[in-house]
């Protein structure tokens, strides 16, 4: 028995229900107070994981891929550990353990599920060593944090390095992604996307990746699915999108729903995904290639998929006197741009409300608001009635619609939350879309559960995932 | 018929420095002043006379340096135009790149264009942040918000500055002075939207390039309720 540990996992249980009582999240708090106690924490605690750890990395689509990881594995019966959403710092990592954890320090689970902010990677991996990574995408995302995105892709690529033996998952479609296997020389397994999935997708689009990460050529396209994704080949070297083992195609939006068929070595599946947005497809093939790595059943594996319910802010429903209103996280440009689509994508008017934040977990510097294709925005003018700009920023957001060419009348800031989602709820659209930054996200939602009714709950099992 | 030019959107696309190009021409659409926007990457022709306004953002080492390779080229015809009046708009990289070079931290001496006299030198700490400024606009002065993210520290010698720093830090962090401006040229480190919540100033760069083509120089009034809200929100921020 490990005295240290106890302590630690004590005294961080104890920060946690006083974090709580002062109307914390208590999501970060414990530990820090664990880690300064004892400094092995987390890498006790994560020892204890029976079959291993899985971590999800990249800049968007973390949390509903780590969730979707979720119900797959849950839904073939193991237990597990799972971080709570966007608490994804090493100081989140381990209080997810923590959580989990009794008084004494022990975890009963099978497999830890970590999703694990990019910059903060190689600090996890020194202390916990995964079985599993799954590698989504690479974005620009708070690069006032962050620096450049070339830093960022190092960092993760330098920290994959220096593991042993890993199986990666990797984005066949994001050439920032895909380098990883050879870069690294771990074992990798591919998803991705059939080419020409969608055709909605803006010719204007910010591209993150325009050369090879091997050589340094241009890459050259066959087609793109979003940003940089697509499938592409670098004219200077061999490198060029791999053929994916788990490929979806077939994508079709029924309703609330997407629906797509994925081809994989053992044969084809058919998945039904309780959520919208494009993204989520890949999100999807993520974790369907993790639970057939795993050996899990197809039948389970579409089960699981089929149970996930999106988290808080991730295309998430509530129904407004009979009307329904969609909350949706927003961080970077190209996740807004997907955003966008997904708002153009469902018929009927919407009445739009755009909360923007600028404190440090939002990033303080929000210029990426220009580098969205609001202007998308603006020429499907009949599908938009009013525009109501929210949060600290709510100016900004006002003035970025207003020169993306959508008439001023229509625009209205109120820098209020509350009064701001009233008035959207309340607007003439016959759906309300919200769209959030992080640190207005839980003030947002708070408001729409006091103000309208949730329409889908959490998946059975996921509700420890508070 | 105004000419835009973006140069290398493919390459500068940190930031969102496409916000400057947006309200240069927004504004002068807005007014009904005909507006055209060329957008020049590596390689591609351009005539620097047959243009009114220059965009030039900053980048990822990268993509600078692929950036400053293709522009070395086009050294003498950018001078001409400037010399001339050529209105740009430099930001951050491009502001460094004007100037006569970047001193990195083991003493490197990387060229710049040398059109203007600055130079820049690799600093210890990041400057970033919030930042005002106080920008004399047709003898006015005028709060000038943004935000600034750079290790570069320039100097501008004897170089009239764009402004003078109320919050923030500005070229060095030292001399309270930011940006430069040389004849038609304006460098800021106030990154990606700078004009478009700095109505007065983006104006400004209209009217230089109507004047220099021999244009009416006289602009219909806007709204600008948004774009002094939107500045207003820093420099209540930064003045407490």
């Amino acid at each position: 028995m490990n005295i240290k540990l106890m302590l630690a996992v004590m005294a961080a249980k104890i920060a946690a229900f006083l974090s709580r009582m002062f109307g914390g999240k208590g999501s970060s708090l414990p530990g820090v107070v664990a880690r300064k106690i004892y400094a092995g924490t987390l890498r006790d605690l994560a020892g204890q994981a029976r079959q291993g750890i899985i971590m999800v990395t990249g800049t968007n689509g973390k949390t509903t891929t780590n969730n979707m990881i979720a119900s797959v594995i849950l839904s073939a019966g193991n237990k597990i550990v799972i971080n709570q959403e966007g608490a994804n710092l090493i100081t989140g990592v381990t209080t997810a353990f923590i959580r989990y954890a009794n008084w004494w320090g022990r975890i009963d689970c099978d497999y830890a599920l970590l999703e694990v902010d990019e910059a903060s990677f190689p600090k996890v991996l020194m202390e916990v060593t995964p079985q599993m990574v799954v590698v989504n995408n690479f974005f620009r995302d708070q690069l006032d944090r962050y620096g450049e995105l070339d830093k960022t892709v190092t960092l993760v690529r330098d920290a994959l390095k220096k593991l042993p033996e890993v199986q990666l998952i990797l984005n066949s479609d994001d050439p920032l992604v895909a380098q990883m296997q050879q870069a690294t020389g771990h074992r990798a397994t591919f998803f991705g996307l059939a080419p020409q999935q969608r055709t909605e997708t803006g010719s204007q689009q910010t591209r993150e990746a325009r050369f090879c990460p091997h050589c340094g050529e241009e890459l050259q396209y066959h087609s793109y699915q979003y940003s940089q994704l697509g499938s592409f080949i670098c004219p200077g070297c061999s490198f060029q999108r791999p053929e994916p083992e788990v490929e979806g195609f077939a994508v079709e939006t029924v309703g609330a729903r997407l629906r797509a068929r994925v081809k994989y070595p053992q044969g084809e599946a058919q998945i039904t995904l309780h959520t919208q947005g494009f993204y989520n497809v890949y999100n999807a093939l993520a974790a369907f290639a993790v639970g057939n790595l795993m050996g899990i059943k197809e039948e389970q594996i579409v089960k699981g998929l089929l149970t996930y319910r999106p988290a808080i802010g991730r295309m998430e429903t509530f129904s407004y006197q009979g009307k329904p209103a969609i909350l949706n996280l927003v961080k970077n440009p190209t996740g807004y741009n997907e955003g966008l689509n997904s708002l153009l994508s469902i018929p009927g008017s919407k009445t739009v409300f755009m909360a923007v934040n600028d404190n440090d977990a939002d990033g303080r510097d929000i210029s990426w608001l220009w580098d969205v294709d609001f202007e998308h925005l603006a020429s499907a003018d009949h599908e938009t009635d009013l525009f109501v700009c929210s949060g600290l920023r709510a100016e900004e957001m006002a003035l970025r619609l207003k020169y993306a060419g959508i008439p001023r009348e229509k625009i209205t800031v109120i820098r209020e939350l509350e009064a701001a989602i009233k008035t959207a709820l309340e607007g003439p659209g016959q759906l309300t879309y919200l769209f959030s930054t992080y640190t207005a996200l839980w003030p947002a939602q708070k408001i729409l559960l006091a103000l309208a009714e949730k329409e889908d709950t959490h998946a059975e099992g996921m509700s420890s995932v508070s | 018929m105004l000419k835009v030019c973006h140069l290398y959107p493919d390459l500068l696309n940190l930031y969102g420095d496409r916000g400057n190009i947006i309200a240069f021409m927004q504004r002068c659409r807005w007014r009904g002043i005909p507006v055209e926007l060329l957008e020049v990457n590596v390689g591609e022709p351009v005539n620097f006379a047959d243009i009114d306004f220059l965009f030039l953002g900053g980048g990822s080492d990268r993509e600078q340096n692929l950036m400053a390779e293709d522009l070395l080229l086009r050294k003498d015809s950018l001078q001409q135009a400037i010399e001339e009046g050529l209105v740009v708009l430099a930001i951050c990289g491009g502001f460094q790149m004007l100037g006569q070079y970047y001193l990195t931290h083991d003493g490197q001496k990387i060229p710049g264009l040398g059109i203007l006299d600055v130079y820049t030198k690799a600093g210890d700490k990041r400057l970033i942040g919030n930042i005002v400024i106080e920008v004399e606009i047709n003898g006015e002065p005028v709060k000038v918000a943004g935000f600034e993210n750079h290790s570069g520290q320039t100097y501008i010698g004897n170089l009239q500055p764009l402004g003078k720093v109320i919050a923030g830090f500005g070229n060095n962090g030292q001399d309270q002075l930011e940006g430069v401006r040389y004849k038609n040229v304006f460098c800021s480190y106030l990154h990606g939207p700078l004009l478009p919540k700095n109505s007065k100033l983006t104006d400004l760069l209209i009217q230089l390039a109507l004047r220099r083509r021999g244009l009416d120089t006289s602009l219909p009034r806007l709204n600008d309720d948004l774009e002094e809200a939107a500045v207003g929100v820093i420099v209540e921020r930064l003045s407490k």
